[in-house]
């Protein structure tokens, strides 16, 4: 039944993740082809020289890509679930909801999580060859913060989706802006260092909204 | 004598200060066909929705199965088919996805149920269902729910966007299987005139309440010459 859970997802999203994984490819390659071209130019020199003395990461040209590939796939998964109220066919299958729910969640979340990986992975590559592994690290560690905001963006959206009023959506909406926000404010590099894992832990408890819009569903609410 | 598969007491409804229907009460004999009829706007989609869990009514209680159906296991969600109001469906799959898709749920699946009833549709194999005309879709529909096996049927509103051609396909289909394996069917429709073959027993629902609930023939038998559409409309008035 996991296997057909995973498949259903699959279905929905396998056109749209073919479009987020080859325009992630594209923007790295070109973020990469005009680094690479500046170091073939002036050196590796004044790619250390922004990254200790400037404030910058270099692949800020990345930062919103996992956001947008967060709320992209979760309009993929939910969209369907919810256009025409299917998700009462889902609730219907002889399987614990919960357990459903969170598979399907989990489910964006790990095809995310491979698409953060590798995009990230790339990255430490290809920057090894100009830079130390310490200001790698500092560029990870910085771009971390950006893949947390995809996860963000992918539950804060599932949640709006999952939401059978327009006026707890909005409150959803205003939420997800206010959370996502404070995730972009600071541009200083590794500025969420020492909170990281608080925001790791918000983020993961906002998997309750979509326990919390499917209550108000099997509750009848609707505008 | 086998306990109802079906048992609703009391059951009131209001949609903001809009009452539906109060104190409304049925049971559902095992092995029956029960036809819910009303107008629109008596409740017969809210009926359903409670039934399957989907709506929490103002007070009164159902069981199925004798579990409420608030809180109903998945063990016996695999005892219900479901048809939803329009044949919704996973519309992006195709007939071959969407089989492989609910047979791993359940054990009791019928594959030849359904692609019986497939063979008979003139689609390409890779067609997806969203591209289907609403008798193809309802058709898919109707081999879904036959395939899984299940000892109750809920349909809601099965013959809507139907010509007389699938309404009739789908009719006989549902009776010879319900009749033949013993099957317990809850059936909402518009289209009464399909029901007086199809059904053994009808409730008929006006603003607020039941108006009657009894067998077909008995029911008939009350108004010899009539055919349960006039029946229906004598005791609910025109418009």
């Amino acid at each position: 039944m996991n296997k057909m859970i995973i498949y259903k997802e699959w279905l929905k999203t396998r056109w749209a993740l073919l479009g987020v994984v080859l325009t992630f490819a594209a923007v790295t390659f070109y973020c990469f082809l005009n680094l690479s071209k500046v170091v073939e130019i002036r050196g590796a020199e004044l790619l250390w020289e922004a990254l200790v003395e400037k404030d910058t990461v270099l692949t800020e040209i990345l930062k919103y890509l996992p956001l947008a590939a967060g709320v992209i796939l979760a309009a993929c998964q939910f969209l369907p679930e919810v256009t025409h109220k299917r998700l009462k066919l889902t609730l219907h299958l002889p399987y614990p909801q919960g357990r459903m729910l969170l598979n399907i969640a989990l489910y964006g979340l790990a095809v995310l999580a491979v698409i953060f990986a590798l995009q990230a992975l790339v990255s430490a590559l290809i920057l090894k060859q100009w830079v130390v592994w310490e200001l790698v690290a500092r560029i990870l560690r910085t771009m971390a913060v950006w893949y947390l905001a995809g996860w963000a963006g992918y539950l804060f959206a599932a949640a709006v989706c999952l939401e059978p009023t327009w006026k707890m959506r909005a409150v959803l909406l205003v939420l997800a802006a206010g959370f996502v926000a404070l995730l972009f404010k600071s541009e200083v590099p590794e500025a969420y260092n020492g909170f990281f894992p608080v925001l790791l832990l918000y983020v993961v408890l906002s998997v309750s909204l979509l326990y919390y819009g499917v209550a108000r569903f099997k509750e009848g609410k609707q505008d | 004598m086998e306990e109802p598969v079906i048992v609703c007491e009391n059951l009131t409804h209001y949609y903001g200060n809009r009452k539906i229907y109060e104190n409304l009460s049925f049971e559902v004999a095992p092995g029956n066909i029960v036809g819910l009829l009303g107008k629109n706007g008596t409740g017969k989609t809210t009926t359903i929705n409670i039934l399957m869990g989907y709506l929490k009514p103002r007070g009164g209680s159902c069981r199925i199965f004798g579990e409420d159906v608030q809180r109903i296991s998945p063990a016996t969600r695999e005892r219900i088919a479901l048809l939803l109001e329009g044949h919704v469906q996973y519309s992006y799959m195709n007939i071959a996805q969407i089989e492989k898709f609910y047979s791993a749920f359940y054990p009791k699946w019928n594959k030849d149920a359904y692609y019986g009833l497939m063979e008979k549709l003139k689609v390409a194999p890779g067609q997806i269902i969203s591209r289907m005309s609403n008798g193809q879709r309802s058709q898919v529909a109707l081999g879904l729910i036959l395939a899984q096996n299940a000892d109750l049927l809920v349909l809601d509103d099965f013959s809507l966007g139907l010509d007389p051609g699938y309404r009739r396909l789908f009719c006989e289909y549902l009776r010879d299987y319900a009749k033949a394996e013993g099957k317990t069917v809850f059936l909402t429709s518009h289209i009464i005139q399909d029901l007086e073959k199809l059904v053994d027993e009808v409730i008929i629902m006006d603003y607020g309440s039941i108006l009657v609930q009894e067998s077909a023939k008995t029911l008939m038998a009350k108004y010899p010459g009539e055919t349960l559409e006039d029946i229906f409309i004598d005791l609910t008035g025109k418009y």
